[in-house]
C-alpha cells in the first residue's frame, strides 16, 4: 500500500514536470510548425540561471522564474523573428519548412549547449532547496518534490487558463487550427508564431527552475528533456495541450513505476507505449 | 458613389498570372454577384481585395479610403467581412469561441460582448447552443455559425464565398433567404457563387468571371436571359 502510494505520489511529481516539458513544445509546434530540438537545452539554460540567482544572491528559486522566463521568451520570440521566419519566408511548401526547421533547431541546439559548456562546464551541479522529508499516508516524500507538483500544476492550470480565456490564448488556438482562417478575421500569423514560440520559452524557463530544485543538472541534459518532451507530445497528439498534460501524467506514473522496479528500462518502456499507441492511435491520445 | 470600387486589378502566382485589369463595383445596400466556372478567378479577386494575396496592380478603394494596403485587422475595422468557402471555423472551440473570433481586431474585441447578443439575437439557434464544439453541428448549422462570426465585427458589407456550396437544395435556399434578409437589414453583400440561377434571383447586379477577367455584367434578373449565360451557365 505504501509502495502504491509512493509511486502514484511520485509519478504525479514527475508527471506534472513531464507535462509543463511538453506544453511548450506543444505550443510551438501547434502554430509555427517547429519541433524544437533545443527546447532542452532552453530549460538547462534556465536551470542555470536559477542556481546562478540562488547560490550568488540568495534569492528563493521560485523567483528565478521572473528572470529566466523573461530572458527565454525574449530569446523564443527573437530566435522566431530572425531565424525560423527567415527559414519560412525561403521554403518552397509547408513540409519542406518542418524539415528544415528541426535542422535549424538541431543548430540552435548545438550552440547553445555548447555556449553553456563554456560557461559552466559539462560537470554536474545543483543546490539544496527544502531538503526534509514529509510523510503522507505512512510513506516519506521529499519536501521539494511536492512543492515541484503543486507550482507545475498551478502553472498547467494558468497556462490553460490563458489559451481558453484572453485574446491572445484564443488568437493561438484559432491560428493552431486553422491559420488561413486566422488571417481573415486579422490575425497577424507572424507574430502570433512568435508570440508562441516565446511561450515555448517561457515554459521551458519554468520547467528549468522546478528542474533545478529537485535534481540536479548539467550542461548536456538538455536532450534528455527533449526527448522526453517529444514522446509526451507524440503521445497526447501533435499539438493538443490538454493530449500533453494528459500523457504527461500517464508517462510520469509509469515511468515511475518502471524505475522502482529498473530504471534502466524506462526509455524502453516509454518507446513501447509510443510504439502501440502509434499503430492504435496514430494520431495521439487527443490529437486530430 | 460606389461604396466599393475595385479598378483594374490584377494578381498572379508566380508567372500564372490570375486576375487580368478587373474592375468592378459594389454600390451602398445591394447584392451583387461575381459568377463564374471553378478556376475562373473569383476566390483570387476576393482575396486581392481583402489583402491576403498582394495584387501586382490596381487600386481598391471602400468607402472613400483606400484598402488595397491595408492590413486585415484593419480592413475588418473599415467595415468588411469575408466568410471564406466552406466557412472556415475553428473546429475545436466554441460556439461563442468561433463567434468572439469575428470580433478579433483590437476595436472590436472590447464590445464583443455586446456584439455576441447582436448576433444570437439574430441567430437564435447559436444562442442556444453557445458552448457546442464547431466540428460536431451540422453542414447548415456550420454555415449559420460562420455567417454569425462574419456579423460579430457588426460589417457593412459581407463577402461570401460559395455560401450554398455543398448544402442541400432547400438549405441553400435558407441560406440565401438569410442574406436576402441581411440586406433588407442594410448590409451591402458580395456574392461569389457557382450556383448560377439562384444566385441571379437574387441579386441586384451580377458579373461573370472567365480566365480572370470581366466578361459579362448586368442587371440580376437580365442576366438570365442572356444566351451566353443560358448556353454556358444554365445548360439551356
Amino acid at each position: 500500500m505504501t509502495m502504491v502510494l509512493t509511486i502514484l505520489i511520485n509519478g504525479l511529481v514527475f508527471g506534472s514536470v513531464y507535462a509543463l516539458l511538453s506544453m511548450g513544445l506543444s505550443t510551438q509546434y501547434g502554430v509555427a510548425r517547429i519541433l524544437n530540438i533545443a527546447h532542452g537545452e532552453f530549460i538547462v539554460l534556465a536551470s542555470f540561471i536559477t542556481w546562478e540567482l540562488v547560490t550568488d544572491l540568495g534569492v528563493h528559486p521560485l523567483t528565478a522564474i521572473a528572470a529566466a522566463g523573461a530572458i527565454l521568451f525574449v530569446i523564443g520570440f527573437a530566435l522566431h523573428r530572425t531565424l525560423f521566419k527567415r527559414v519560412r519566408d525561403i521554403s518552397p511548401n509547408a513540409a519542406a519548412f518542418e524539415g528544415d526547421a528541426i535542422l535549424v533547431a538541431f543548430g540552435v541546439y548545438f550552440i547553445l549547449q555548447n555556449l553553456m559548456r563554456i560557461k559552466w562546464g559539462s560537470q554536474t551541479t545543483g543546490y539544496s532547496f527544502m531538503a526534509y522529508p514529509v510523510s503522507i499516508g505512512g510513506a516519506q516524500f521529499q519536501a521539494r518534490s511536492l512543492f515541484v507538483f503543486a507550482f507545475a500544476a498551478v502553472i498547467c492550470v494558468l497556462y490553460n487558463l490563458f489559451l481558453s480565456h484572453t485574446r491572445t490564448g484564443k488568437s493561438i488556438r484559432a491560428a493552431a487550427q486553422d491559420p488561413v482562417a486566422a488571417r481573415m478575421l486579422g490575425v497577424k500569423i507572424n507574430r502570433v508564431m512568435a508570440i508562441c514560440f516565446g511561450i515555448g520559452g517561457f515554459l521551458a524557463a519554468c520547467a528549468g527552475v522546478l528542474i533545478s530544485m529537485n535534481q540536479t543538472f548539467s550542461s548536456v541534459t538538455g536532450l534528455n528533456y527533449t526527448v522526453i518532451a517529444v514522446i509526451v507530445v507524440v503521445l497526447g497528439g501533435l499539438g493538443s495541450i490538454r493530449g500533453s498534460i494528459l500523457s504527461g501524467f500517464i508517462l510520469g506514473i509509469v515511468g515511475t513505476a518502471v524505475n522502482s522496479y529498473d530504471p534502466s528500462i524506462m526509455l524502453v518502456v516509454f518507446y513501447l507505449i509510443i510504439l502501440v499507441l502509434l499503430i492504435v492511435r496514430p494520431k495521439g491520445l487527443l490529437g486530430r | 458613389m460606389a461604396m466599393l470600387e475595385i479598378e483594374n486589378l490584377s494578381a498572379g502566382y508566380g508567372n500564372v498570372q490570375v486576375l487580368r485589369d478587373v474592375s468592378l463595383s459594389v454600390d451602398e445596400g445591394r447584392i451583387v454577384a461575381l459568377l463564374g466556372a471553378n478556376g475562373a478567378g473569383k476566390t483570387t479577386l476576393l482575396n486581392a481585395i481583402y489583402g491576403l494575396h498582394k495584387p501586382s496592380s490596381g487600386t481598391v478603394v471602400f468607402r472613400g479610403r483606400r484598402i488595397d494596403d491595408m492590413p486585415g485587422d484593419k480592413i475588418i475595422e473599415q467595415g468588411i467581412a469575408y466568410l471564406p468557402e466552406g466557412g472556415r471555423l475553428f473546429p475545436d472551440m466554441s460556439v461563442k469561441e468561433n463567434l468572439e473570433m469575428g470580433a478579433y481586431p483590437r476595436g472590436l474585441w472590447r464590445d464583443r460582448k455586446r456584439d455576441l447578443e447582436r448576433v444570437y439575437k439574430l441567430l437564435p439557434r447559436l444562442g442556444e447552443r453557445k458552448k457546442q464544439l464547431a466540428r460536431t453541428m451540422s453542414g447548415g448549422e456550420r454555415q449559420m455559425l460562420a455567417m454569425g462570426r462574419c456579423l460579430m465585427s457588426d460589417p457593412k458589407m459581407c463577402f461570401f464565398d460559395e455560401l450554398s456550396y455543398g448544402l442541400a437544395p432547400k438549405m441553400a435556399q435558407e441560406v440565401l433567404g438569410m442574406v436576402k434578409e441581411l440586406n433588407a437589414g442594410g448590409l451591402s453583400v458580395l456574392l461569389v457563387e457557382q450556383n448560377v440561377r439562384q444566385t441571379l434571383e437574387v441579386a441586384d447586379y451580377a458579373y461573370v468571371m472567365e480566365n480572370g477577367v470581366i466578361a459579362l455584367e448586368g442587371e440580376g434578373r437580365s442576366l438570365l436571359d442572356n444566351e451566353h449565360v443560358k448556353k454556358a451557365y444554365l445548360g439551356l
